[in-house]
């Protein structure tokens, strides 16, 4: 028993002797020393605590993001120009894109607005609610103004589509529906407890990394290709995996006004048909949830700008 | 050609961006293990610190610099893919296929420019018949439907000729040819499709089937023939079976019951 | 075109403005990112001995990670061995102090508070501030100045003039104790994130 013991000791004795060779340090003092111990007139100096952007910055963003919306409606609605949307879209992809490096964004506030609807604990900044909520307003009225020339991810794939094909319809309709999946996996994720939530969206953003001009390899590599694509395919993200994309088709549909091809002033020529790269012209009519008001239809059209103008001379 | 620049540009801009990650992982790689190396032959001596220091202030900088190299590069590929896009040629417009609905289709009416040569004539006949009317002005309308008669419409050649030999003045021609509409100034198919315009046929959709015909045929804007002068379409009245509407005459063959899809049939094995 | 909305519509603009309402009575004005120092495991007391945790270098995608050491003054000993200034288990150089620094990046100044007795440099206070120009948040210094071997003064903070605010902060998703989260912008600035 005693020898036991001994044994006992001896291993804590030499416990303690490796636990001091590992920490030959002690600490000198138990205690910080302040202003008064120190003496000589010492002043502890401030810890810098940098502060958050401007508070003004972020609401001058929301109003951008209004002011934007409605240069987008008027340009479609009353200006019926390409031309004119097509400086919104370049500004949009500079400000909102490589400015502000692509937040905050309404796609990405989808999960925030998840998480702060089943999360109590969660803080919303107000300026995200007005993000998510700004554009569905808009497109109940006026239709998907926010993804024509507000964007940037839009503005950006439609900035670079060059030669447009068209989607045969069924495949078009079918990859449709991935949009919705996406929406459904992105909330799925959201709702998740903290520790493992993920914002799928934002990770897999293919085009945030670009805007930033730094990320994971991966990420850059899926946005250049999605761009190499997008100059044939008119906007691969906005039409089969944007899910903000579903929210606002969904929207659009009540909407009353957007693009619009005239009755009284119409051809039936089909031009606009064989223009628009989205398929959002069924019957010489556009489709709201499918417009994504790039006024190409306006471009091609015989009736519109400057052709008009050229008869009227003749 | 500075769109083919600009092109080019980003090409390279982006050959030069992967070259330049490729050689950041390798050189990343074989960094790590110099560092780790060094790691181990400090614990050994202490001396060598100042050289493990400083190949970490090396890493510390190749990474700033390779910041900067990738903010300029992708600088000059953000502004050479702007250039690239906005030199892009436009796709040329198309002209639309299908005519105007406004622009309707009148026959006679003042000389229209045909899309096919008018075929050579022989005018030996004009000077016969003027030898058969006479040369007054009251002789004009016997004239017309003698010369119309024989070449099926009112070749400009001909009518020419009948200016120089009679006292008839091209004005009166241009009056009389067109205020009746049974002279036409242009050549005539070889058979005529008569499309009835009648309310039965209207209501039925003789718009549609008119507009298919001559999509069809391919005749241009603002004439009723076919390049190849094989039919001549015309918009008639009532032909007196509306129970068939819509219903096409060609020649003496009558067709009912059309759809567009179905309106190209009834030229039978003309077409 | 009539100027009247259609039923559907108020409908959808009277759930958007409930949801939203609902949203706002509970919103915050600013949120922004904060390590939690009494979580994250660099700077959590008891957590000795384990592998010093670089996930905020590794992960932030800004390119120098927008995280950085910062040295609270108040709570810092000022010692003249300081553990997470030097490498106090190097050899011991021939003034008496360790000859290796600790940091990877040469961040930490040291400098004496007033004179330095030449005899005794011990016996006398010295200040340490981080560069932040230099530093990038590896947290070596925060592991080595924890209880016991220090007073815990240095702790890992997100400088919010440095970070792009991510929605899906990527350090977060990677941080294995859920340290780094989301808070209204006065109270991280203040430093009232601190858990109780």
């Amino acid at each position: 028993m005693s020898r036991l013991w001994a044994v006992v000791a001896l291993l804590c004795a030499l416990t303690g002797s490796v636990w001091a060779q590992a920490l030959p340090y002690e600490r000198p003092v138990d205690r910080a020393p302040q202003e008064k111990s120190i003496g000589g007139g010492y002043k502890t100096p401030d810890v810098q605590k940098p502060l958050p952007r401007k508070g003004w910055l972020e609401i001058t963003d929301v109003v951008l993001l209004a002011a934007a919306m409605g240069v987008s409606v008027w340009i479609v609605v009353k200006r019926r120009n390409r031309r004119w949307l097509m400086a919104l879209s370049a500004t949009s992809v500079a400000y909102f894109g490589f400015y502000r490096e692509g937040c905050v964004c309404p796609i990405g506030s989808i999960q925030n607005v998840t998480v702060a609807l089943t999360d109590g604990h969660y803080h919303i900044p107000m300026v995200v609610t007005a993000t998510f909520f700004l554009p569905l307003l808009v497109a109940v009225f006026y239709g998907r103004a926010f993804c024509g020339g507000v964007c940037a991810l839009g503005s950006l794939q439609e900035l670079v589509l060059i030669r447009p094909v068209q989607v045969p319809k069924k495949l078009d309709r079918a990859l449709g529906w991935l949009k919705y999946v996406y929406l459904l996996a992105a909330i799925g994720f959201a709702v998740l407890p903290l520790a493992q939530r993920d914002f799928v969206i934002c990770r897999f953003d293919p085009f945030v990394s670009l805007f930033r001009r730094s990320g994971f390899a991966h990420m850059l590599a899926l946005g250049a290709a999605f761009l190499v694509l997008g100059m044939f395919v008119g906007r691969p993200y906005c039409r089969y995996l944007c899910p903000y994309g579903g929210l606002l088709a969904w929207f659009s549909r009540l909407s009353s006004r957007g693009v619009s091809i005239t009755p009284n002033k119409e051809l039936d020529c089909g031009l606009c048909t064989d223009a628009c790269p989205y398929g959002a012209i069924e019957k010489m009519r556009a489709v709201r949830a499918n417009c994504l008001y790039c006024a190409r239809c306006y471009e091609a059209c015989p009736r519109e700008g400057p052709l008009v103008q050229l008869r009227g001379q003749a | 050609m500075k769109g083919r620049a600009a092109g080019v540009v980003v090409l390279v801009c982006v050959a030069a961006l992967t070259a330049d990650y490729a050689v950041k992982i390798a050189w990343t790689a074989a960094s790590d293990v110099r560092v780790a190396a060094l790691q181990e032959k400090v614990r050994a001596d202490a001396g060598l610190a100042a050289a493990l220091a400083a190949e970490q202030k090396k890493i510390a900088d190749f990474n700033q610099a390779r910041r900067t190299r990738i903010n300029w590069l992708s600088l000059v590929l953000i502004v050479a893919a702007a250039a690239f896009l906005v030199e892009q040629p436009k796709a040329p417009r198309r002209i639309p296929e299908k005519p105007q609905k406004a622009a309707g289709v009148r026959r006679g009416g003042k000389p229209v420019v045909t899309g096919a040569a008018a075929p050579e004539i022989d005018l030996a006949f004009v000077d016969e018949v003027v030898a058969r009317e006479g040369r007054g002005t009251e002789a004009a309308i016997p004239i017309l439907q003698a010369i119309q008669a024989h070449y099926r419409y009112l070749p400009d050649e001909a009518l020419r000729r009948v200016c120089e030999l009679t006292e008839i003045t091209p004005a009166q021609i241009a009056g009389t040819s067109s205020f009746y509409s049974r002279f036409r100034r242009s050549p005539v198919g070889e058979h005529i499709v008569r499309v009835c315009h009648g309310t039965a046929c209207h209501v039925a959709g003789a718009r549609q089937i008119t507009d298919e015909l001559r999509r069809e045929l391919k005749i241009a804007e603002g004439e009723d023939t076919d390049p190849s002068r094989t039919f001549t379409i015309e918009e008639v009245a009532c032909l007196g079976c509306c129970s068939l509407a819509p219903v096409v005459m060609v020649d003496e063959h009558t067709a009912g019951n059309l759809t567009p899809a179905t309106a190209c049939d009834a030229l039978g094995e003309h077409a | 075109m009539s100027k009247g909305f259609s039923r559907r519509q108020v409908v959808a603009v009277t759930g958007l403005g409930l949801t939203a309402g609902f949203l706002v009575k509970k919103a915050e004005g600013q949120v922004v990112w904060q390590i939690d120092s009494k979580s994250c495991v660099n700077s959590k007391l008891g957590e000795v001995g384990v592998k010093v945790c670089d996930l905020c270098v590794k992960e932030c995608v800004v390119t120098q990670s927008a995280v950085r050491a910062v040295n609270e003054f108040s709570k810092c000993g000022r010692c003249c061995v300081c553990p997470a200034y030097f490498n106090v288990k190097s050899a011991v150089g021939k003034d008496g102090l360790p000859s290796e620094k600790l940091c990877p990046r040469d961040a930490i100044l040291r400098k004496p508070i007033g004179e330095v007795d030449p005899n005794d440099p011990a016996n006398n206070f010295y200040e340490y501030v981080i560069d932040e120009a230099k530093c990038d948040g590896c947290g070596k210094c925060v592991m080595a100045c924890k209880e016991p071997a220090g007073l815990g003064s240095i702790v890992l903070r997100v400088r919010h003039d440095l970070c792009v605010n991510c929605n899906n902060c990527a350090i977060s998703q990677a941080c294995p104790k859920d340290a780094i989260t989301q808070w209204p912008a006065l109270k991280a600035v203040l430093g009232l994130s601190e858990t109780a």
